[in-house]
């Protein structure tokens, strides 16, 4: 009895041990998960930027044929292509995201113009063309949203508490580390030409 | 740039009040799932108080059963679901706007793509199963196809995307699972009394007055356990707008699908199993909201129109 009674205070220090072991395994992997994230909804948003990158040379093809005399808008769009193919290149996140978003303005332009040009308009090339590149420009849109809410949730886990006792330092020079996205201005109704 | 940053800041306020309102249901879902157990438990306790321990035993081996059959019919959830319904596979190009609306769903929410089919109907409804994200499956009905625009469309979407992130269909399964063993344990009970009535008389004073708190129990418990698994149910509906808006970030377009669903009066004709998983009412009859898997739609409006 007396030696049972010995092993019960070892007993209650195993206990709380493991326990505190499994809670910091709980968080390491938890802490990991959320750095992933973040890189992968940032591959996400450059899957989507060179989706449409791959679609521009078709377009402006395509355009060519019916508005010959647009060579400025064409120039711009074809410029902002060529910028965002060397954004990718150089790897830099900012130079990237600004590239996406010259790209898309010149594009809106493209599309603007491209009103003039009833025979343009009715080209099933054309309309497909403008359908991918409309829901592309959405898929971006959620992309930079997942981006920036996986920052938040990996910023807040590691410091909030009690994950901020969890988090080493390799957690912690990482938290910050990542700069949000300005989101994209979404319209409410998109108008479907 | 002033209205810019001004817009900015209001969504980032909105931001953290709808992820409040996620983690707040989900608390008060756990609360409710321990009380379901708490029953559970007493119940058992209690009859095995006014029987022998053999009779517990017996009730084990069928709450075991149970589980094990609520475990095979959760396994293969999608592939009985979609075939009750008569669900199709979608059409990557026919069905071009619900992929786009699916896939911009399962970007904003970081999940993989879920499969896509399409059920008959002209109502307004949608429902997910599967038995975790990677395995998910998102179904839509015609009437959904037909009457709602893109942004509604996402939201509804957006609704069952976030019952797949919270992991619902396994909730809603494991719930299943202990209020059928708390109504199993009930009729056992019930029935072993008109079986096992003649040798109570040799038994101690002590039992008759368990017997009778048991009885009051195994009456009650079924009744009590089966409204607290319905609402449940409403608070995950609520969660799953709450994701939605999270996913899309545009309260409108769910309160827009809601509302036009409201108006819709084309009913539903689904097996009764599977009603409870769908996007709204099925049936659309008025019962007094106590007794329906869903809040109405007036009050999950109101629960949208704060945020």
């Amino acid at each position: 009895m007396a030696l049972w009674a010995l092993f019960i205070p070892l007993i209650i220090i195993a206990v709380i041990v493991v326990i505190i072991l499994l809670v910091w395994v709980g968080y390491y992997n938890r802490f990991v998960v959320l750095s992933n994230r973040i890189k992968n909804s940032l591959s996400q948003i450059d899957v989507q930027l060179k989706k449409r990158a791959d679609l521009v040379p078709n377009l402006v093809e395509t355009v060519k044929g019916y508005a010959k005399h647009e060579a400025k808008i064409m120039k711009e769009v074809s410029d902002a292509r060529k910028m965002l193919v060397n954004a990718n290149a150089s790897g830099k996140m900012d130079s990237r995201i600004k590239a996406g978003d010259a790209l898309q303005g010149a594009l809106g332009r493209l599309f603007a113009i491209a009103e003039n040009y009833p025979n343009l308009k009715a080209n099933e090339n054309f309309l497909q063309l403008q359908t991918e590149l409309s829901s592309i420009e959405d898929k971006i849109a959620y992309a930079r949203q997942a981006y920036n809410d996986s920052i938040m949730s990996f910023d807040n886990a590691i410091q909030v508490f009690p994950g901020n006792i969890f988090a080493g330092q390799k957690f912690k020079s990482q938290a910050g580390k990542y700069i949000q996205i300005p989101e994209a201005e979404r319209a409410p109704v998109k108008v479907k030409f | 740039m002033v209205k810019k940053e001004k817009s900015k800041q209001e969504e980032k306020e909105k931001h953290i009040d709808f992820r409040d309102q996620i983690s707040r249901n989900k608390t008060k879902s756990v609360f409710l799932l321990i009380f379901v157990f708490i029953v559970l438990i007493v119940l058992g306790y209690v009859i095995a108080l006014a029987f022998q321990l053999a009779v517990f035993g017996l009730l084990i081996i069928a709450t075991l059963f149970s589980i094990f059959y609520v475990w095979i019919t959760y396994a293969f959830c999608d592939k009985i679901a979609l075939a009750s319904v008569g669900a199709k596979a979608a059409d990557k190009i026919m069905h071009r706007s619900l992929y786009d609306a699916v896939e911009n769903m399962s970007i904003a929410s970081q999940l993989p793509m879920p499969r896509v089919f399409i059920m008959p109907g002209k109502q307004i409804n949608a429902f997910a199963t599967g038995k975790d994200p990677k395995s998910s499956v998102i179904c839509v009905t015609e009437g959904c196809l037909e009457k709602l625009n893109k942004p509604e469309l996402e939201g509804v979407i957006g609704h069952e995307m976030s019952h797949i992130a919270n992991y619902d269909i396994r909730f809603v399964t494991i719930t299943a699972v202990v209020v059928g063993a708390i109504s199993i344990f009930s009729q056992m009970f019930l029935r072993s009394l008109w079986f096992g009535g003649g040798r109570s008389s040799n038994r101690e004073g002590g039992n008759v007055i368990f017997l009778v708190i048991a009885l009051v129990l195994a009456i009650l418990a079924p009744i009590i356990v089966k409204l607290v698994q319905l609402a449940i149910s409403r608070k995950r509906e609520y969660v799953a707008d709450a994701g939605a808006v999270e996913f899309t970030r545009y309260p409108p377009g769910l309160i827009n699908a809601l509302k036009k669903i409201e108006k819709d009066h084309e009913p539903l004709k689904v097996p009764g199993a599977v009603a409870p998983m769908f996007f709204s009412d099925t049936t659309k009859q008025r019962l007094a909201e106590m007794f329906q898997t869903h809040p109405s739609v007036e009050k999950r409006i109101k629960a949208l129109g704060a945020m």
